[in-house]
């Protein structure tokens, strides 16, 4: 059996290189826990905002009060002016400077709208998209609570208050992932992404290796036969897709169960969609060798295809807000239909039948991808004297 | 100091014949330049998908859906009556979130009883997310606040005094050093730091390696320093292209503090090249550090703290990402380049750059001038 000799030498190579047995197995494992470990408070609290109180007025000191239970902003700095309060952003010691002009009680007093003014550091989009926020809430608490005593003063009765306040109330909810969880939507979708290019970086290797120590002849004999080819092939590639698989599958089951979030849509499935995904992109790393017959130029191929995935597959930037060709480049990406089959699943519990296809192209597509790493490896096996290029 | 020079000079003449050096160190930099910042070109999320769930049918409910069309975030693509038939069309991906108008809906605000009509939005995809409720919610309390200072009015108060007394305190949001918010210009400016350091530490381990494997990597110090000040110029010379010419022409926030932001580059540079060629003497394998590094950049960029806040991170992590240089480089240079902070600011960023560099180099020129085992790639 062709596979299983090649299968066979592979572990054995695998078990005296330690760098090619640690880059599918241990360094895998460690990398998908340390992004893990990243995430996983959930959401960052006690983001350091500063303040710059010119009223210093029972109304801005409930302002600040307000500001100081909120659990996602830390009030670490008072200043005297805007000029201390602008130094401080520009050093990013604050994310953000809240200014109560010094008119700001009487302006409420006199019946007058006022106004506070939030500075926040769009350089650091998820810090300032948070503070926002918070800031916003605290600011809307307080006018509330104005709003209802001044009704209340007039003696309008607070029942019939509430509702005149806001003759029509918009309910924001956010469906699938309602606490806006980062380590559910940024870990479960980044781990992913770094075993696309591990397993990328994986099929590159273990075919490239051949070609570089000029091995192609030792593994695959001097005059394979197509389907010898293909045999060994697949030997060859078993092991990193079971390692690869085996840690994305552990991490997916410990973000799910590990973690008590029970996702509505089919895990069982999610897991299939991986180990097809982990399939694909290792053919995508051997047929890289294969074609161009450099294990080097492999790898930068991994590179420029598996490294900017994440930034093309819609999940922090929306793909739709891409210029069209961009948006071609995304969906040629798997990464990007894998994740979208995942998030179908464990986020947005859609029924299974929306994301049937894409894993099934996923496998026609892993298939073509070997038969092509077959015919260039067949082709490569009686040319000596193409093997070896760095 | 001729030595130096000598090794200078031969080094970027040895990456100039390598193809594959050179194509990490030079032509990388430059693809990325035009293919990192390309899915972002736009800046904004606009005209996000959605839909409207009309089960009310009334003028108020068609006025919301007036208001929701005119809002820039979102687009409105059709109107229906049937909340099973937007689920779905979420989960196809054709719509990104809905807003359901309920029956009764104008009778309610009529009649002055609590009038709710909820925003759904796909919570999967947070930019999208944020769009569609801010879309809805907009268009949503603008017809609210049209009744409600209607009402005001009536009772016998101005048009100022209504808007201030059904909104006593207003917020302002003012975004500083990104005025526009764009999503480009929040990311690119960021990761060009890290694609530096990952091409710089490719093509130099790659270069080192060669010359293990080649016996040619032992060299007396002048001649090894002045081998990682040729790795460093190619490595300053990126940095220079990214923030002096990336930045203007995608028209990124930029050049706020040049003069402290070329300095920082210079140490950036030097304290890079020297770990990429301790990592080249470590493999003694001219491909290998391609397959160790390219898995690196993913952790280190959201170690950095550009895109998660740090206050998220649990204390060991805290100090881990301090050993990678692209931490510090990250938040100094947007600090000086989009934040405008003086030099003084950086100060810290700065110093532990500075320490890698001379360690690194010290390490580097020492592990060199022992023997090393030439060619000892396990064929």
């Amino acid at each position: 059996m062709v596979l299983g000799a090649s299968a066979r030498r592979e572990w054995r190579l695998l078990r005296s290189r330690p760098w090619d047995w640690a880059l599918i197995t241990w360094v895998p494992l460690l990398a998908c826990l340390l992004l893990w470990w990243i995430f996983s408070a959930g959401l960052p609290r006690a983001l350091p905002i500063g303040l710059v109180d010119n009223d210093h007025s029972a109304l801005s000191r409930q302002l600040t009060r307000f500001l100081q239970a909120t659990p996602g902003l830390s009030l670490n700095g008072r200043y005297d002016n805007m000029a201390q309060a602008e130094a401080a952003l520009r050093r990013a010691d604050i994310y953000a400077v809240l200014a109560i002009p010094s008119d700001f009680t009487r302006n409420i007093k006199e019946g007058r709208q006022a106004q506070v003014t939030l500075f926040h550091n769009a350089q650091l989009g998820t810090h300032s998209g948070l503070i926002q926020r918070d800031v916003r809430t605290a600011v809307g608490t307080l006018s509330a609570g104005i709003e209802m005593a001044a009704r209340n003063k007039r003696g309008e009765p607070s029942q019939t208050v509430r509702v005149a306040m806001e003759p029509l109330r918009a309910d924001l909810i956010t469906l699938f992932n309602t606490a806006l969880n980062y380590e559910q939507f940024l870990a479960a979708a980044l781990i992913p992404a770094l075993l696309h290019i591990l397993a990328m970086t994986a099929g590159a290797w273990g075919v490239g290796r051949e070609l570089r120590d000029a091995t192609l002849g030792e593994w695959l004999g001097a005059h394979p036969t197509a389907s010898q080819t293909m045999a060994a092939l697949l030997g060859k590639l078993f092991w990193p897709w079971c390692t690869l698989s085996l840690v994305g599958t552990a991490m997916l089951l410990w973000l799910t169960w590990g973690r008590g979030w029970q996702p509505q849509g089919s895990l069982a499935w999610t897991l299939v969609a991986l180990w097809v995904f982990v399939a694909l992109s290792i053919s995508m790393g051997a047929v890289a060798s294969g074609v161009t017959r450099s294990l080097r130029t492999a790898l930068s191929a991994t590179g420029f295809v598996t490294a900017p995935a994440f930034a093309f597959s819609g999940v922090a930037f929306p793909i739709v807000s891409m210029p069209l060709a961009a948006q071609w480049w995304a969906k040629a990406l798997p990464y990007t239909h894998y994740i979208r089959v995942q998030i179908e699943q464990l986020q947005m519990g859609a029924p299974l039948r929306y994301s049937v296809t894409a894993p099934m192209v996923m496998a026609a597509v892993c298939m073509v991808t070997l038969l092509v790493t077959g015919i260039t490896l067949k082709r490569a096996a009686v040319q000596p004297n193409t093997w070896g290029k760095r | 100091m001729q030595r130096f020079f000598a090794a200078w000079r031969d080094t970027l003449l040895a990456v100039g014949r390598d193809a594959g050096v050179l194509l990490l160190l030079v032509a990388a930099p430059v693809l990325y330049a035009f293919f990192y910042p390309w899915p972002y070109a736009a800046q904004a999320v606009t005209r996000v998908p959605v839909a409207v769930v009309d089960q009310d049918h009334t003028s108020l409910s068609r006025q919301i859906i007036r208001f929701a069309s005119a809002n820039p975030r979102i687009d409105v693509r059709w109107v229906t009556g049937d909340v099973r038939q937007a689920q779905e069309a979420v989960w196809r991906g054709d719509i990104e979130g809905f807003v359901i108008l309920p029956a009764d809906l104008k009778r309610n605000a009529v009649r002055g009883t609590s009038a709710v009509v909820s925003v759904e939005g796909n919570g999967s995809y947070a930019l999208l997310n944020k769009a569609v409720l801010y879309g809805f919610a907009e268009a949503v309390g603008t017809v609210s606040a049209g009744i409600e200072i209607k009402r005001l009015r009536a009772s016998g108060q101005s048009q100022s005094q209504a808007t201030a007394a059904r909104n006593p305190v207003a917020a302002l949001l003012v975004p500083m050093f990104n005025p526009t918010e764009g999503y480009g210009s929040y990311v690119v400016p960021a990761v060009a730091l890290l694609i530096v350091q990952q091409t710089l530490l490719m093509g130099v381990a790659l270069l080192v390696g060669t010359w293990v494997e080649q016996g040619t990597a032992r060299a007396p110090p002048a001649q090894w320093l002045g081998r990682l000040a040729a790795f460093a110029t190619l490595g300053l010379a990126s940095g220079l292209f990214y923030t002096g010419w990336v930045f203007f022409w995608q028209d990124y926030p930029r050049g706020a503090n040049p003069g402290a932001s070329v300095l920082l580059l210079v140490l950036y540079a030097c304290a890079v090249a020297p770990l990429g060629a301790l990592l080249g003497l470590w493999f003694k394998d001219r491909e290998r550090a391609m397959q160790v590094l390219l898995l690196t950049a993913l952790p280190m960029a959201f170690l950095s703290g550009f895109s998660w806040p740090v206050e998220a991170l649990d204390a060991p992590l805290q100090a881990l990402r301090w050993c990678i240089p692209s931490t510090a480089a990250i938040q100094a240079s947007l600090r000086l380049n989009e934040m405008g902070a003086p030099w003084q600011a950086v100060g810290w960023h700065m110093a532990v750059l500075g320490a890698v560099a001379v360690l690194a180099t010290t390490a580097t020129v020492l592990l060199a001038r022992v023997r090393l085992p030439a060619a000892s790639v396990r064929r």
